[in-house]
């Protein structure tokens, strides 16, 4: 303390070495506590730092086998190469997800695009125009907050017990200084941002793969991995025992659950449309976001 | 003043440490960010308003999207191996129409985005002439990352294809045209892409 104010006390110019010390010393810090989402995505770009190299070293291989002039093109409008585009069979396979159900997948694709444009988007939208955004906005955080059990258990069991921590810690502070959730303080008032988990990524962390494709009534894309995650968390939910502690699933639990849905849609609305909207195949082009966005989340 | 060396010494670890992220902050970020913050200009241009507005908004914001992205390369990497089934008149059309789909699908979202804040990160090697360009938006809800994947043509950077939370837009088309060219001609795609066009 008394080195610091000898410091402070040099003036003005010190300031700036006082805050350097100040910032190294929290990145050595925070550097070894897996403390924030960063800290994650990190990892994330190295692994994936990694596979690109991979792929380079894959490329570098291949184009020396090839004849030059097959290699390069000129031309814009020209043939291409595998490599060229960074397109391997390896690649591919890796991307897609078997879908031995189509014909009832298509069906029930079909069956929640109604619904959705028949039922969830206008009582979205009379939802909308009834509450206010920033009552919308409490109630999302009010949700959010209460399913902490569900990302405190699959952080544990995805082998990062310090987001387990920081996610209880957030929902302490949430539900004392936040008012019952309904403010996310953690963040707003302490910066402290946590980490989203459940069941079916900690299961294809585990090395499970999706399976294959399901689109489910109601609930959309999913697969048996997803949907086992998907009950799994359910359980985990202090929602699910409001009507009855010894029922999964009540009109209660249903009902905040559809509430929650709709409340989430409200923020939402015309994104569907315009996926819709640019696909040329919409049952694959909404396949693909499932398969693509899912892997992301369990290679993070 | 010994106290005050050690600092700067601290303080010049500091800079070593934390400045890399700054120093390779290279070209192809600096592009991508000033192309791409010259379309969120074009979107909150106050003058553009109204109807007559909203058409020259919309010319204005096709041409920065010219700058911005390479529809040939990420018109090769949609298709694929498939490219070579074409011909290239064929190729050429399907650049335009896809390029027409992609305008048609997302200029009225993106006309009604005003302030959203776009932070540029960092940027990721992928191959030697290939680099993925990090973004953040900060939206009500939320963050959501954005990641622009360039590629380098003579001395310019431009995107080939759009990465939001994890989601490739190249992959996502490749699939669905990966499906209707596995038991139909090029000819039935362009044509099935045209009706689409035509509908707008």
């Amino acid at each position: 303390m008394m080195r610091l104010n000898s410091v402070v006390n040099n003036g003005k110019q010190c300031e700036s070495v006082l805050t350097a010390c100040v910032s190294l010393f929290l990145l050595f810090y925070l550097g070894s506590m897996p403390l924030f989402a960063e800290s994650d995505i990190k990892d994330g770009t190295n692994e994936s730092e990694a596979a690109h190299s991979l792929i380079q070293n894959q490329e570098t291989t291949n184009a020396s086998v090839l004849p030059a002039a097959d290699y390069k093109m000129s031309d814009e409008y020209g043939d291409i190469s595998e490599e060229e585009i960074g397109e391997t069979k390896i690649d591919i396979e890796e991307k897609l997800i078997a879908d031995p159900l189509e014909p009832f997948n298509r069906a029930m694709y079909h069956f929640n695009d109604k619904l959705y444009y028949w039922v969830w988007k206008p009582a979205a939208q009379g939802y909308k125009f009834v509450v206010p955004e920033e009552v919308r906005g409490l109630f999302s955080n009010f949700y959010y907050n209460i399913k902490a059990p569900v990302r405190i258990v699959n952080n544990l069991l995805q082998g990062k017990p310090g987001y387990a921590a920081v996610e209880l810690l957030r929902f302490l502070i949430n539900s004392t200084m936040g008012v019952a959730g309904l403010r996310d303080c953690a963040k707003d008032c302490f910066d402290i941002t946590g980490r989203d988990a459940d069941f079916g990524q900690t299961l294809g962390k585990y090395g499970i793969g999706f399976g294959f494709y399901v689109v489910a009534p109601f609930l959309g894309p999913t697969s048996p991995r997803d949907g086992i995650g998907w009950l799994v968390d359910w359980t985990l939910r202090p929602t699910t025992y409001v009507g009855d502690p010894d029922e999964w699933f009540t009109p209660q639990s249903v009902g905040l659950y559809v509430h929650e849905k709709i409340n989430q849609t409200s923020f939402y609305i015309g994104d569907y449309e315009i996926l819709q909207d640019a696909a040329i195949d919409p049952y694959i082009a909404m396949r693909d976001v499932y398969v693509q966005y899912r892997r992301k989340l369990i290679e993070r | 003043m010994k106290i005050l060396y050690t600092g700067l010494i601290l303080a010049l670890l500091t800079v070593i440490i934390v400045i890399p992220d700054c120093v390779y902050a290279g070209v192809p970020l600096d592009t991508v960010k000033s192309n791409a913050n010259d379309v969120i200009d074009i979107l909150r241009d106050p003058k553009l308003k109204g109807d007559s507005g909203k058409k020259i908004k919309e010319q204005k914001i096709e041409a920065a999207a010219d700058k911005l992205f390479d529809f040939v390369e990420l018109s090769k990497r949609t298709l694929g191996i498939n490219w070579n089934k074409f011909t290239p008149d064929q190729r050429k059309e399907f650049v335009g129409l896809f390029r027409n789909i992609l305008r048609d699908a997302y200029i009225d979202k993106l006309t009604s985005y005003t302030d959203e804040k776009v932070s540029f990160v960092r940027e990721v090697p992928l191959s030697e002439n290939t680099v993925e360009v990090q973004s953040i938006a900060e939206i009500k809800r939320g963050n959501i990352p954005i990641n622009y994947r360039v590629i380098k043509k003579g001395n310019e950077w431009k995107v080939y294809d759009v990465v939001v939370e994890g989601v490739s837009l190249v992959n996502n088309y490749r699939n669905q045209f990966r499906e209707i060219l596995g038991n139909n001609p090029p000819e039935k795609l362009l044509e099935t892409l045209r009706n689409k066009v035509a509908k707008k």
